[in-house]
């Protein structure tokens, strides 16, 4: 927390009339839209101990999806919501059931289906690009509501879903629970499989979300996969004090991490950093932000002051 | 001897009482340890082979020691450490293994003046410690586990893996134990593995060896060969500084003792000089209860609470029968093997059952999951908290809360205010000491972790509730605390099945006592019958 904070005011010092622009900062937040919804998604699957490498692939068969759905004549609303929910399904079908019931490894598992979904995405697009022109695209990612970009207020809503979800439900109790002791869960009588099926099947609906927008923004769906979303993503989660292990941690801590690096990388281009040394940049910071998270050196570390915010409203009776 | 008849008197197990010749090869304590007592030469003034005098320690605001003492004076015996948890046993331990420096106070060995300025100083000076969680490297050979590191035998070429294991089994030899030093340590079992931690102390020329808790996870007959390895220990030399929160075993094992409470040493001496009865109002710091009388009457009822007819688990049960009345509290005795906890684990479904009828209530039950289980009204308190009873990262209120919200929506609101009631009701029930309802329960201390296991059980509200172990690893007062409120939970109503392997816990307990022996029930005992000398004799396969 202290650490965003610091950053956003060292580069709004350093260049107040390109960073500190409402424009700006619009752009600064769309820039990094996709990336947190994908994050806002992983979020659970990281709560459980485990991770999601088949997002990129998912989000990619996503753009083509609602570009197919769109070309077929469906009205925007339904082909977006479509989208969403196939993806979600592909997600949990295949991640979630493989590994929630059969209880095979994450990592093999949505390797496996990354590596699967990308040849999907090869062979449906034929290696052809696919153009969107219908309006919904530049609704998702361009129009502005209320004079902010749409891209944010999905950021946002997405944020308080998640929010709630996770505090305010027995489904995310049973998710940190998940993570924290899967034997633990199991014996109190708690539905660890469902559980799994269900996080991965979110964040495949996030991935669908995600690729919907990132379709939205460039204008057409591209026939490749970036694989490096999905380490991103869990790059983001992780920064946001969330436990690789699981059962600690939470969406709040996310949006922070993102928020991280959506200020570092538009602050980084402003300060006219060539796009190579952004990498070595945005690696070094992130392992220093880490480290001075764990540490407390920061004070409370990344994430850990909003986590208690948003995790525990203070108890009318303690 | 004095040592004896204390045991008689409060319930404390007398192993001597078991039928001889069952533990070939492992001694009987008690009298022999008597006899090394008087044995020892009185040597001419030669300074104590350990004191800690004074010994202060905060942790920020936490005092944890205010000048604690400890002495051992001789080589060769067994000093039993006491004190609940928090009363600063563990600082003290890390104070003398190097982990921690004292704020004050001074550390004599052999009457020089030492100072530890890391464990490894510690390992130096002789010194070692062996902790619950087993230090073992599962995939090395017992050798490597033994001398580890710098210590295996090399030659020019390399090492020399036949000097090594023969010097392991050397050293495996002192304690009386015959593994072969080149099988992988995950061969062993893990009070086998606990012994080759001791060996690799011995190993490093440790003359003070310190086991912190070394039975609380073992069954009798490991403990009873921890205890003959204890003893080669003490032939050698080697003084022992014991915790434990088992007094029985303290007293058959242990010379001396200290007491800490509060920081404090409030009481130091050899056993043979006081009673466990007071021992343990020095560690609590006032008089407790002594465990109350087995109810003699059974609450009349239509159906048991639980009925097993013929119940089998291939492999490892054979047709069981069993019956647990309303309100009744059986127990089940035995040795490791014999099938206590996977008969439980029957119970529950998650363990597969071969052949046999079950029944709830007089309502025919077929085990499948927990989930189907705690809908049907079963209870389970698995034995190993940290990792099936808990979720350690997860707060008290989240933990106690768990089994009761199972048949809400999961999309469902948990109701903030009736689950702070629920959970404040509970704490204050079972004693639990918590900073509030929202801490992660990994820091709580182990009774108070237990508790909170236990606690999200009785919320539950079950028909049957089984408990494997269910003071495992917990100080005596909470022990007591649970015991206590075990026996309100019966007269409300609920039937409990309790596996331990506390012989006197479940004689203090129980209404009846069932024992097994490799996978049968051979036979069930009430009232007079009910003695330490019974249970053992089922238990070990007599008639």
């Amino acid at each position: 927390m202290f650490l965003l904070v610091a950053l956003f005011a060292y580069f709004s010092a350093a260049y107040p009339d390109t960073f500190l622009t409402s424009t700006n900062i619009m752009n600064m937040l769309t820039a990094v839209s996709v990336l947190w919804v994908l994050a806002m998604g992983m979020t659970f699957v990281l709560l459980t101990g485990g991770a999601d490498l088949s997002v990129g692939a998912i989000a990619a068969i996503a753009g083509i999806l609602l570009a197919k759905l769109l070309g077929a004549g469906l009205p925007g609303g339904l082909a977006l919501i479509l989208t969403v929910v196939v993806c979600g399904i592909l997600g949990g079908m295949i991640n979630g059931v493989l590994i929630g019931r059969l209880r095979l490894s994450f990592f093999l598992v949505t390797l496996a289906s990354m590596t699967a979904l990308t040849g999907v995405v090869y062979l449906w697009t034929d290696t052809q690009a696919l153009v969107v022109t219908a309006p919904v695209a530049t609704q998702i990612a361009i129009d502005k509501i209320a004079g902010v970009q749409t891209p944010i207020w999905i950021m946002l809503a997405t944020l308080l879903v998640a929010m709630y979800v996770q505090a305010r439900t027995y489904f995310g109790r049973d998710v940190y629970a998940v993570g924290g002791s899967l034997t633990a869960a199991r014996l109190a009588g708690i539905r660890t499989s469902a559980t799994l099926v269900a996080v991965y099947g979110v964040s495949g609906a996030c991935a669908g979300l995600a690729g919907a927008i990132a379709v939205g923004r460039i204008g057409s769906a591209t026939p490749t996969v970036d694989h490096a979303v999905a380490l991103d993503a869990i790059a983001a989660v992780l920064l946001g004090g969330t436990s690789l292990f699981g059962g600690t941690g939470g969406v709040g801590g996310t949006a922070l991490g993102v928020l991280f690096i959506g200020v570092l990388l538009n602050g980084l281009s402003i300060a006219g950093v060539a796009s190579h040394w952004q990498g070595v940049v945005t690696g070094v910071i992130l392992v220093a932000a880490v480290l001075l998270g764990e540490r407390g050196i920061a004070g409370g570390g990344l994430g850990r002051t909003w986590r208690r915010l948003t995790r525990h409203p203070p108890n009318a009776s303690s | 001897m004095a040592g004896t008849s204390y045991g008689r008197r409060v319930s404390v197990p007398d192993i001597s009482g078991m039928a001889p010749g069952r533990h070939a090869g492992a001694s009987m304590p008690s009298a022999e340890v008597r006899a090394a007592d008087d044995d020892l030469p009185r040597s001419p003034v030669a300074a104590p082979v350990l004191e800690m005098h004074g010994i202060d320690k905060r942790f920020g605001g936490v005092h944890a020691l205010r000048g604690a003492e400890l002495t051992v004076q001789r080589p060769g015996v067994v000093h039993g450490l006491l004190g609940q948890n928090g009363s600063g046993k563990s600082t003290l331990l890390g104070i003398l293994s190097g982990q921690l420096r004292p704020d004050n106070g001074t550390i004599l060995l052999g009457g020089t003046r030492t100072v530890f300025r890391s464990p490894l100083d510690a390992l130096r000076s002789g010194i070692a410690m062996v902790v619950q969680e087993t230090a073992i490297a599962k995939d090395l050979s017992v050798s490597e586990n033994i001398l580890l590191g710098r210590r295996l035998v090399r030659s020019p070429t390399g090492i020399n893996w036949r000097r090594t294991h023969a010097k392991a089994l050397e050293y495996l030899h002192l304690l009386g134990l015959d593994y072969d030093p080149r099988w992988p340590a995950s061969k062993l079992r893990p009070d086998e593995r606990q012994l080759v931690e001791i060996a690799r102390a011995l190993s490093m020329n440790a003359r003070i060896l310190i086991l912190d808790e070394p039975t609380s996870s073992l069954t009798e007959d490991e403990v009873v060969h921890l205890f003959s390895a204890v003893q080669k220990l003490m032939q050698q030399g080697v003084s022992v500084i014991f915790v434990s929160h088992r007094i029985a075993d303290l007293y058959s094992l242990g010379h001396e003792f200290t007491v800490l409470r509060d920081g404090k040493t409030v009481a130091q001496g050899p056993f043979v000089s006081i009673e466990p009865e007071k021992l343990v109002e020095l560690m609590v710091g006032r008089k407790v209860a002594s465990p109350q009388p087995k109810r003699a009457n059974m609450r009349a009822s239509s159906a048991p609470a639980l009925a097993l007819q013929g119940i089998s688990v291939p492999g490892v049960l054979t047709s069981t029968d069993l019956e647990v009345g309303q309100g009744e509290i059986v127990g089940l005795a035995g040795l490791i093997g014999a099938g206590r906890s996977e008969l439980l684990e029957a119970i529950f479904g998650i363990r597969p059952v071969g052949d046999g009828v079950l029944s709830v209530n007089g309502e025919p039950y077929k085990p499948g999951v927990p989930e189907e289980a705690i809908k049907r009204g079963i209870g389970y308190l698995p034995p190993d908290r940290k990792t099936q009873g808990l979720v350690l990262v997860r707060s008290v209120k989240e933990n106690v809360m768990q089994v009761s919200t199972l048949g809400r929506s999961r999309l469902a609101r948990p109701n903030r205010g009736e689950e702070s009631r629920v959970v404040s009701q509970t704490m204050s029930a079972l004693n639990i000491h918590a900073e509030s309802p929202d801490v992660p329960v990994n820091t709580l201390s182990g009774g108070n972790q237990q508790k909170v296991a236990l606690g999200k059980w009785l919320v539950a509200e079950p028909k049957v509730l089984l408990l494997d172990e269910p003071t495992r690893g917990v100080d005596v007062a909470a022990k007591q605390e649970i015991h206590e409120h075990l026996r309100r939970v019966a007269r409300g109503g609920t039937a409990l099945l309790v596996s331990s392997s506390e012989t006197p816990e479940l004689l203090a307990l129980c209404d009846r006592v069932v024992v097994m022996f490799r996978g049968r029930v051979m036979g069930s005992l009430i009232g007079q019958q009910a003695t330490e000398a019974s249970v053992a004799r089922l238990a070990g396969g007599e008639g």
